[in-house]
């Protein structure tokens, strides 16, 4: 198991944004989280990347560790990397430094080298830009290396946001909804190089998306929320057939060739 | 197809803009240096001795202020009574306990970087405008503090400073002082300069942008906060060592209130927030005009207060940032063309 998660809790006063859910993740997996609007999918998010602290009770381990309510920092430096619904790309920043923020934890020189300018962090530093700027050539934004990331258009920030959580060199990627927004080609375009990077450096993903056919046909099992709880999981195939999750998602109960008619369109 | 994270013989690209051998990484900044070595002889008579000497103490103010205001995009306004406090230590350490100069600069420089930090801790739960209001507080208390406190000269002033002596000679003078300012602004410079473009500048733009987004990066907002503020107040003690033993010698708490921040911020601001050379640009244009209007002080808080909201509201990024836009407009002129005629 790579990520193991128990009895994971956070309310917003009465309100159980996120209730009692267990998640674990074996290496190599992608898995889809879905589930209604409001069900607690980002919740779940910023609780596994310590934005959120989980209410007594809950626990989890990463790689064999436990690492229940570490700080977001040092959850990251453990190999947990994630992007956000909102994207929160550092648009005053140059493409190209979103990358390097994100490389920040695998820098080796120190402070004060850094300070008195030595030779060491110089070198250091031409050398990361190189690899973030293949990073970005495999993303496909090489030409805007130096452009501020605030003028990328949207589709372009949602692959600089990938781009600079995969800067973090992670075992596990978490992608909030990566294909939002998008036209289909480039829902695509977005879905083939998650699938690239996954294979090329051997990650674990976690996708929450809502269009089901990016899950159904990405994903090797899909967990799906509701009112903040797991109502169930299973390979995609299997999930598509639970009436109790059609209605979850759709919100309101359907007949089998409705529910059919919109697996096909959606 | 080579691994872009391990492969180190990858085309060097964006790279390049790092110089590539200690030579051409430290010449330009000897060049500086000797650039700036003439200066004093250029200058016509003692009144712009003077001034040279305190531009450059106002630029390693100024560049202190930028990397935790501009970079790190903390709104601190307690920056002069850490100037301030630099000051008092230093003459404190020369006048009461004997040391030399040469001990009482880093001494003031320790004291004001232990200030730093404790000005810094309020950042770790406020920002903006509640941020500012906490350390003007600090900073209003320490200058009260100095002027009931009459170890300190309270408000009659500190006087009989030392110069700095150099092999038994005193550095009394505009030109000789310029000896001592002038090399530790250009290493103050320098150092800014190294560190706002490794990765500790990056660190404190994405706090300052989103530190949400910097955390789930791996980057310690709290340490890197308290960094700034620490390196900050060490170019402030820096600055205020400088100030306290430059003739004549004197220091008063009148010198540490909110017209000062406002002229410093509008050093910061005007030159450029988060751009490297802005509080360097801003120093030297706002410390000539602050001179050259002394006359009407009654109303330099006023212009000076108008003037950082003018360039707040048009000017966001000051001279600095107009430079930088023109810098990167010109290498992207072909990708906007062509959007626009796709549109
Ligand atoms: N910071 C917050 N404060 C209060 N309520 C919140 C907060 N974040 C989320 N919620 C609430 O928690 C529930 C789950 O939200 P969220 O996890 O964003 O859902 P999803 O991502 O599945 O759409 C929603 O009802 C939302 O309004
Ligand atoms: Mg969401």
């Amino acid at each position: 198991m790579l990520l193991e998660i128990s009895g994971f809790s956070k309310h917003f006063g009465g309100l159980a944004a996120v209730s009692n859910v267990d998640l674990n993740l074996e290496e190599g997996e992608i898995r889809g989280i879905i589930g209604p609007n409001g069900s607690g999918k980002s919740t779940l998010f910023n609780l596994i990347s310590g934005v959120y602290q989980p209410e007594p009770g809950g626990t989890m381990f990463f790689d064999g560790e436990n690492v229940t309510g570490l700080q977001p920092h040092e959850i990251a430096r453990r190999g947990i990397a994630r992007t956000f619904q909102m994207l929160r790309i550092f648009a005053q920043m140059t493409v190209l430094e979103n990358l390097l923020v994100g490389h920040h934890c695998h820098t080796h020189y120190g402070t004060p080298s850094a300070i008195v300018g030595r030779k060491a962090v110089w070198e250091e530093e031409r050398r990361v830009r190189s690899e973030m700027m293949d990073l970005l050539a495999f993303i496909g934004l090489a030409d805007y290396a130096r452009m501020p990331a605030g003028e990328l258009s949207g589709g372009q920030r949602r692959l600089l946001a990938l781009g600079r959580a995969m800067a973090m060199r992670p075992k596990l990627l978490m992608l909030d909804e990566p294909a939002a927004g998008l036209s289909p080609v480039n829902v695509d375009k977005l879905l083939d190089t998650v699938m690239a990077l996954k294979e090329r450096y051997g990650l674990t993903v976690i996708i929450i998306e809502h269009i089901l056919k990016v899950v159904m046909d990405t994903c090797d099992v899909v967990s799906v929320l509701e009112h903040g709880e797991k109502i169930a999981e299973g390979p995609p195939a299997a999930i598509k057939d639970d009436h109790r999750v059609i209605e979850a998602y759709l919100g309101k109960e359907m007949d089998d060739a409705e529910v059919r008619a919109y697996l096909r369109s959606s | 197809m080579t691994d872009p994270m391990t492969d180190e013989t990858a085309p060097v690209t964006e790279g390049a803009m790092m110089r590539a051998t200690p030579v051409r990484h430290l010449a330009p900044w000897l060049v500086g240096l000797a650039v700036m070595v003439p200066l004093p002889w250029v200058a016509f008579n003692d009144y712009q001795r003077y001034l040279l000497d305190l531009i450059l103490i106002n630029v390693i103010l100024a560049v202190g202020l930028n990397i935790v205001k501009g970079f790190a995009g903390q709104v601190t306004v307690g920056h002069v009574a850490l100037m301030a406090i630099g000051a008092y230590t230093s003459a404190v350490l020369t006048t009461k306990f004997g040391a030399p100069f040469w001990f009482a600069l880093p001494g003031a420089m320790l004291m004001t970087a232990v200030a730093g930090a404790i000005v810094g801790i309020p950042s770790f739960r406020l920002e903006g405008a509640y941020l500012a209001l906490a350390t003007l507080g600090l900073a209003e208390s320490v200058r009260i503090f100095i002027s009931a406190t009459d170890y300190l000269g309270a408000s009659v002033g500190y006087s009989d400073i030392p110069p700095p002596s150099l092999f038994g000679m005193p550095l009394n003078s505009f030109r000789s002082y310029y000896f001592v300012v002038m090399p530790l602004a250009v290493a103050g410079v320098y150092f800014s300069f190294c560190m706002l473009r490794s990765n500790i500048g990056r660190a404190f733009k994405a706090l300052r942008e989103d530190p949400l987004a910097a955390a789930a990066s791996g980057i310690n907002v709290r340490k890197y906060k308290s960094l700034a503020f620490i390196v900050s107040a060490l170019y402030a003690g820096c600055a205020g060592s400088l100030a306290a033993h430059m003739s004549p010698g004197f220091l008063h708490p009148n010198s540490y209130t909110l017209v000062e921040m406002v002229t410093v911020l509008l050093m910061v601001v005007l030159g450029g927030i988060g751009h490297v050379w802005g509080g360097i640009i801003g120093a030297i244009i706002v410390t000539i005009i602050y001179d050259l209007t002394r006359e009407y002080y009654q109303y330099q808080l006023l212009i000076f207060g108008l003037v950082i909201v003018l360039t707040v509201m048009f000017m966001p990024t000051g001279i600095g940032g107009i430079i930088d836009r023109y810098l990167v407009n010109r290498g992207f002129a072909a990708i906007r063309k062509a959007r626009k005629d796709a549109a």
